[in-house]
């Protein structure tokens, strides 16, 4: 069965370079040189750039570099800058944030934590200037802003992470540590530390529309490419002028599931799965350890922990006599 | 039953893998097929005996509900119904659900002229099911090690099976398996609010915006736009590959690898390049 | 040529590389809890560890009869109460059990002067026989019935294999360069995990840090609370155990609520009595001979060379497979006679010159 199925472009055109729709005010930021990139044009566009860097943008890729630097250097000097070491033991190399005795102190020691919050200040800094940027290119370009929004939950939960939860804890040691492994660590002990998250109904929620968010994605994915020979994924078009594609897609699900979506509502149920992945998420890690404190205990409490048989064992130091 | 007002021209006969004209009808919205036929039967055995499980167990608290695997002891064998082979039975069951869900939908593509793509990745989230339920307990050699049925319970086999190799995130692929979910949740979030955002300009009285639209945000954003072809090309492929590493990352804890997973790291630690 | 086909050495060389590190073949299976919980020890056959064989006994031991060894012999301070035979067995049974080697008798004995102390080594291993009968008479939750000998720990070694010190003093802790934190850092004893790699000086020494990290409440409460830092202090002693007993978390704990002990196993009330008695053995035993052990006995801090559980265990959930050895040498728990031994003293250690060299750092007390 030698068909087409549409995963990569047979034929790729290449024409005078689309430099975007006009801005409302004359703008010299977009002024880089668009090139072509055959390994891309396989799959999308081929055309990278132009690219619009404005005020905001080299402000917040600044901030970011310094983050990215202060990170960097500080695992570099945690091995006694060697750089084979620094290779080495990359994945295992960490910016700690402070110990807990430091509480929220503006500034603790560098080598302390110190400078964790200011790469923390650093990067934080950077993703809010990329999203008030996100807000602007859309507005300029008379879109609505709907991904500005959707960042927006984002955000709360890596705010929730480094900062907002800390503060509540009164303890910047609560916080996420950089690296690569050091941050499943906290991930483990988090878990560990607060009675076993799968217990946390956010927990729980944010878990069902991360998948729900993947299964979305590939139903919707697989949907219009199946429908690709009718120009399935021209969806602006079919929102307005409902073609063929739609038309099948839609009856794909109809007679499949027993309902579908639309072209345009296919698109609010993916900005929701995903948004609410990240906002329940951050919920429920912020709700951890100030309101609920152990939620395997919680979840007994409320009648819904698994209840296993009893194994007889009893805690040791309660017996009378016990070794402390 | 009603038909949406374009469906009409659409209910063709034909299309269907077996059965010919037997089955090529409409219940309401449903389409059912051979595979529909098949597809109610595995799905109302299932459910009958998940039913019948809770009733044997303690509660019908929804998230207490647990329909366990028989002990290892019982091996690759099929143990007594109250003692795993209920479970057994469920999952002879659900697979077969499955699969004849993935070929009605087949059926459906046939008849609508579509491509397979649908059916296609949901074979993915299928093997993910049978890799788990199936494949990795024939490979340790008892059915004992499938996860059980019940919302909190088989939550805390994915605990303690974890634990087993002591620190979970350290396995590679289940590395990759995180990363393309969120990735995939990041590209919806993306997607969605580029469409809607073309379509609801939203100040009152503007006109939608047209694709060059959505390319024009994207390369303004983040320098690249991949396209309205490309998104969905790349949507499925990060979905079908979080699907496929999750798949990858239990059928090689135990079966292939059983120590800790950070010491899976060592071969990196030990490279002889590090002189 | 089709492209797989074009593909196909790399592919074939691509899998022989990655599986070349797997753990293929037939596992060892077990199931500690209730079905479907995951509670279950999965094990490759040729990872598991082939102990030392352990050595016979010399020859078997005749009735408790005769003069005591503290009537024929002098100095005898601990074994007083065996019989002169007993008395001889372990003497000879210790050659083999601390390898002595070439040197025999003399490795703690001085040949022309056999009650003499003047060697440290004797001073070591008469503390190294209270710590048996402690842990024989005192620790019997945790060893029960089985008990240890001197091959328990040593195997042979005159050092046990599986051993701590506290190591080299830590930096500067203001100091950038070089300062990991004591975590971060790929090392065996968290099985190359990130997590705080110093969990035997924080746990099993002096001024042990709590271990359990979970609230007892569903709610935040005024009692001390724990930071997200212990958690990750507890979970790095947890690698070790595993490690140091082949086993995984589930052995011990039902990961549903590590916290909870009616969802546990009998394992992990037997590993609480292990841990308080390797603290025991650290503080006021070993760590009490810092004065005896030369310099290249001891760490780089001058603490000496101490136990974990990595010490008796050596990877196996039972060390030597449960083999009950002290059966063999029922002395080194007290007398034949079953007529328990009192609290046994803990005398301190004279210096190798027969000087009496306490000081701080010994600690007189009982556990």
């Amino acid at each position: 069965m030698a068909a087409y199925q549409n995963i990569f472009t047979q034929v790729q055109l290449r024409a005078a370079p689309e430099m975007g729709p006009p801005l409302p005010w004359a703008d010299s930021a977009r002024d880089f040189k668009p090139w072509y990139s055959d390994l891309m044009g396989a799959i999308g566009n081929a055309q990278i750039g132009p690219f619009y860097l404005g005020t905001l943008g080299i402000a917040s890729l600044f901030c970011g570099l310094i983050a990215f630097e202060i990170i960097g250097l500080n695992m570099l000097a945690s091995v006694n800058w060697s750089w084979v070491q620094f290779v080495r033991q990359l994945p295992w190399l960490a910016l700690e944030p402070p110990a807990p005795q430091y509480g929220i102190s503006i500034l603790p020691p560098l080598a302390q934590g110190g400078w964790w919050l200011m790469a923390g200040f650093f990067l934080t800094t950077s993703i809010i200037l990329w999203w008030v940027r996100s807000y602007n290119r859309a507005r300029a370009l008379g879109i609505g802003t709907h991904t500005t929004w959707a960042f927006a939950s984002a955000i709360w939960l890596y705010l929730v992470l480094g900062f907002i939860r800390p503060l509540l804890m009164g303890s910047w040691s609560e916080a996420v540590p950089f690296g690569v492994f050091p941050h499943l660590d906290w991930t483990a002990a988090f878990s560990i530390r607060y009675g076993n998250l799968f217990y946390n109904p956010f927990h729980c929620l944010s878990i069902v529309f991360l998948y729900g968010s993947t299964l979305l994605f590939a139903m919707h994915g697989a949907t219009i490419m199946a429908v690709g020979r009718y120009g399935g994924e021209r969806e602006l078009e079919h929102i307005v002028d409902r073609g063929t594609a739609a038309e099948r897609a839609g009856l794909f699900w109809r007679w499949t599931m027993g309902f579908n979506a639309t072209y345009e509502s296919v698109h609010r149920w993916a900005w929701w799965f995903a948004v609410l992945t990240t906002l329940t998420g951050g919920i429920g890690i912020l709700l951890t350890g100030t309101v609920v404190d152990n939620w395997y205990l919680w979840a007994v409490d409320h009648h819904y922990a698994t209840i296993y048989p009893d194994t007889g064992v009893v805690d040791p130091a309660l017996l009378p006599g016990a070794p402390k | 039953m009603a038909l949406l007002s374009f469906e009409r021209k659409y209910r063709v006969r034909g299309g269907t893998l077996l059965g010919g004209d037997l089955f090529d009808f409409w219940v309401g919205p449903f389409y059912v097929g051979f595979f529909g036929v098949t597809g109610l039967f595995f799905t109302l055995i299932g459910t009958a005996l998940i039913l019948w499980g809770a009733a044997l167990g303690p509660t019908w608290n929804p998230w207490l509900i647990n329909i366990s695997p028989p002990d290892l002891r019982y091996g690759l064998g099929l143990a007594p119904l109250r003692e795993g082979g209920l479970w057994q039975i469920i999952t002879i069951a659900a697979t077969g659900s499955f699969i004849s869900w993935a070929l009605r939908e087949v059926e459906i593509c046939r008849k609508l002229g579509m491509g397979l793509h649908v059916p296609f990745a949901f074979s993915f989230a299928i093997l993910a099911y049978v890799t788990l339920e199936i494949v990795r307990p024939l490979l340790l050699g008892a059915w004992g090690f499938g996860f059980p049925y019940g919302i909190f319970s088989h939550l805390d086999w994915v605990s303690n099976t974890g634990y087993q190799y002591l620190h979970f995130h350290y396995n590679p692929a289940h590395m990759l398996a995180v990363s393309f979910f969120f990735t995939t949740t990041l590209a919806l979030a993306l997607h969605g609010s580029l469409v809607l955002a073309a379509a609801n300009p939203g100040r009152p009285g503007e006109t939608m915006k047209s694709p060059e639209y959505e390319d024009g945000f994207f390369r303004d954003f983040i320098g690249y736009s991949i396209g309205t072809l490309g998104i969905h090309r790349l949507g499925l492929f990060l979905a079908l590959n979080a699907g496929f590493w999750s798949a990858v990352c239990i059928v090689i804890s135990g079966p292939f690898w059983t120590r800790g997973w950070p010491e899976w790291w060592t071969w990196w630690l030990n490279l002889p390049i590090w002189h | 040529m089709s492209r797989a086909a074009k593909h196909l050495p790399l592919i074939l060389a691509g899998s022989a590389l990655l599986l070349g590190g797997c753990d293929l073949g037939k596992k060892v299976t077990s199931q500690q809890g209730y079905r479907g919980t995951g509670i279950q020890q999965v094990v490759q056959p040729s990872l598991i560890p082939v102990a030392a064989a352990i050595p016979p006994e010399p020859y078997p031991a005749s009735p408790d009869e005769g003069p005591r060894a503290s009537e024929t012999y002098q100095n005898v301070k601990v074994l007083g109460y065996a019989s002169t035979d007993d008395f001889n067995r372990i003497m000879l049974s210790m050659n083999e059990w601390i390898g002595t080697g070439e040197q025999g008798c003399a490795y703690c004995h001085n040949p022309a002067n056999m009650a003499s102390d003047e060697k440290y080594t004797k001073v070591v291993a008469r503390r190294m026989l209270q710590m048996t009968q402690n842990i024989n008479n005192n620790w019997t939750q945790h060893v029960h019935a089985t008990g240890v000998t001197c091959w328990t720990c040593h195997r042979g070694n005159a050092v046990p294999v599986y051993n701590w010190n506290k190591g080299p003093l830590p930096g500067d802790p203001m100091k950038l360069a070089g300062n990991k934190h004591g975590k971060d850092t790929p090392l065996a004893v968290v099985a190359y995990s990130d997590l705080p790699n110093k969990p035997f000086d924080t746990y099993l020494n002096t001024n042990p840090a709590v271990i359990r990290v979970a609230a007892n409440s569903p709610y935040p409460g005024p009692k001390d609370t724990q930071p997200i830092d212990a958690a990750r202090g507890t979970y790095g002693l947890m690698m070790h155990m595993s490690s140091a007993l082949g086993v995984n978390c589930t052995y011990c704990h039902n990961t549903q609520s590590f916290r909870q002990w009616s969802i546990s196993r009998p394992q992990r009330a037997n590993a609480w009595y292990g841990i308080r008695m390797v603290r025991d053995i650290n503080v006021n035993y070993i760590g009490g001979l810092a004065n005896v052990f030369p310099a290249y006995r001891k760490g780089p801090q001058g603490d000496p060379n101490k136990a974990n559980c990595g010490t008796c265990h050596q990877a196996q959930s039972k060390p030597m497979g449960g083999y009950p050895m002290l059966s063999l040498y029922p002395v080194l728990k007290g007398p034949r006679s079953g007529q328990k031994i009192a609290q046994p003293t803990l005398l301190t250690p004279a210096a190798p010159n027969g000087e009496d060299m306490s000081g701080p750092g010994q600690q007189i007390a009982a556990r």
